[in-house]
């Protein structure tokens, strides 16, 4: 099992939402938790890329969504993986509704906002996770 | 009434997070899609291939798709091709590197502000093939290029979006059973456009588009045929009121 957990943001280019998760997966492996973490790309398991799909079934996985439609969470899962948590920046919405995110290319204040605070969420699940992993080990 | 998006062009980039160039061809695709070419273009979401998306499906089956990809992998081209139809054109960032002499792009979450230019290269590149497929003759039976004649105008107005709600869907019955069609209301509006009435059986150009867009099990065609009559009647019954009105 990866020592990294591994991160599986929605990857759509249309919709603030999945901005929004794009920029919290990159929060979290280029600010909060760079060690113990890695993002691995959703396109790459939509086409079925074995050293993706192999990472995904050997790691600890967080998927973040950005609809109802939850491609992150379904794609890791029919690549073979484990999802250990999954997020959706509804929920996230829903916890922080004064973070109202606009934009698609870039995010405005709200988004920023609400994607750190979806940031620091994932980053207390990869810091549980490390550590029942280690617990466990 | 729902239309069919006839003259759109839907545009699939990687978007890979992990590579810059997959960062390249996201912000090149929403420089085309939201300044270069806003009304000939729609974006098809990669991940909805996999997780169930007919709509994306179905559009990039019948629709011209560009391609745009970040690596030699090429996972937008080959995962349309896999689950949808081949792309009518596949762009790669390192091609138009080479073409334009540009360094690699650097940055991830933020480009550099020297990749700048390799974006706008690539937006320059999607939206000259926009042009190109907007100006050709595409058969969505085929989902290919007939020839490289201009484009008869089409009557039929576009919709917005293919990301599931650019595809209108209708469900009828069939025996017993709700079964949602793909296009169902443009095909029978074609179809009555084209003076077809229901003023018999039901005409077999309607199922054969109708499977064009969507699978009907084997054996089931004379099932199908009989819920699309209903739907047929019924739509015909609905524009002679309005002609009548």
């Amino acid at each position: 099992m990866s020592d990294r957990v591994i991160i599986v943001p929605c990857s759509g280019i249309g919709k603030t939402y999945g901005t929004v998760t794009r920029e919290a997966a990159y929060q979290v492996v280029e600010e909060l938790r760079q060690e113990t973490t890695t993002i691995v790309p959703l396109s790459l398991l939509v086409l079925g890329d074995e050293e993706a799909r192999a990472a995904v079934q050997d790691a600890q996985v967080i998927t973040m969504d950005g609809c109802s439609l939850a491609c992150a969470t379904l794609n890791v899962r029919q690549a073979g993986g484990v999802v250990a948590k999954d997020f959706t920046v509804l929920d996230a919405f829903r916890r922080n509704k004064a973070l109202k995110p606009k934009g698609i290319s870039e995010l405005n204040d709200g988004g920023q906002a609400l994607a750190r605070a979806l940031a620091d969420e994932v980053a207390q699940t990869v810091d549980e996770l490390i550590d029942g992993g280690n617990t466990h080990a | 009434m729902p239309n069919l998006p006839k003259r759109k062009v839907g545009i699939v980039a990687c978007s890979g997070e992990e590579l810059p160039a997959g960062t390249v061809t996201r912000l090149a695709a929403l420089k085309v899609l939201e300044e270069l070419r806003p009304s000939e273009t729609v974006t098809i979401c990669l991940p909805l291939f996999l997780a169930g998306g007919e709509g994306d499906r179905a559009f990039a089956k019948f629709y011209p798709t560009i391609a745009v990809d970040g690596c030699a992998k090429r996972c937008a081209a080959r995962a349309t091709e896999l689950y949808s139809n081949t792309p009518a054109a596949s762009i790669v960032v390192d091609d138009i590197l080479a073409q334009h002499n540009l360094p690699a792009p650097q940055g991830l979450r933020r480009l550099t502000p020297e990749s700048q230019p390799v974006v706008d290269a690539l937006a320059g590149a999607i939206a000259a093939e926009v042009d190109h497929l907007m100006a050709v003759r595409w058969s969505r039976t085929e989902g290919a290029i007939l020839e490289a004649a201009p484009a008869a105008q089409e009557a039929v107005s576009t919709s917005a979006c293919a990301c599931g709600s650019g595809i209108p869907v209708t469900t009828v019955e069939v025996a017993g059973r709700a079964v949602q069609i793909m296009a169902l209301e443009p095909v029978l509006e074609l179809a009555y456009n084209q003076g077809l009435r229901a003023n018999g059986a039901l005409p077999p150009e309607i199922l054969q588009t109708v499977q064009v867009y969507n699978t009907v099990p084997a054996g089931e065609e004379a099932q199908y045929a009989q819920a699309l009559d209903l739907a047929w009647r019924a739509y015909c019954e609905q524009r002679e009121g309005q002609n009548h009105g």
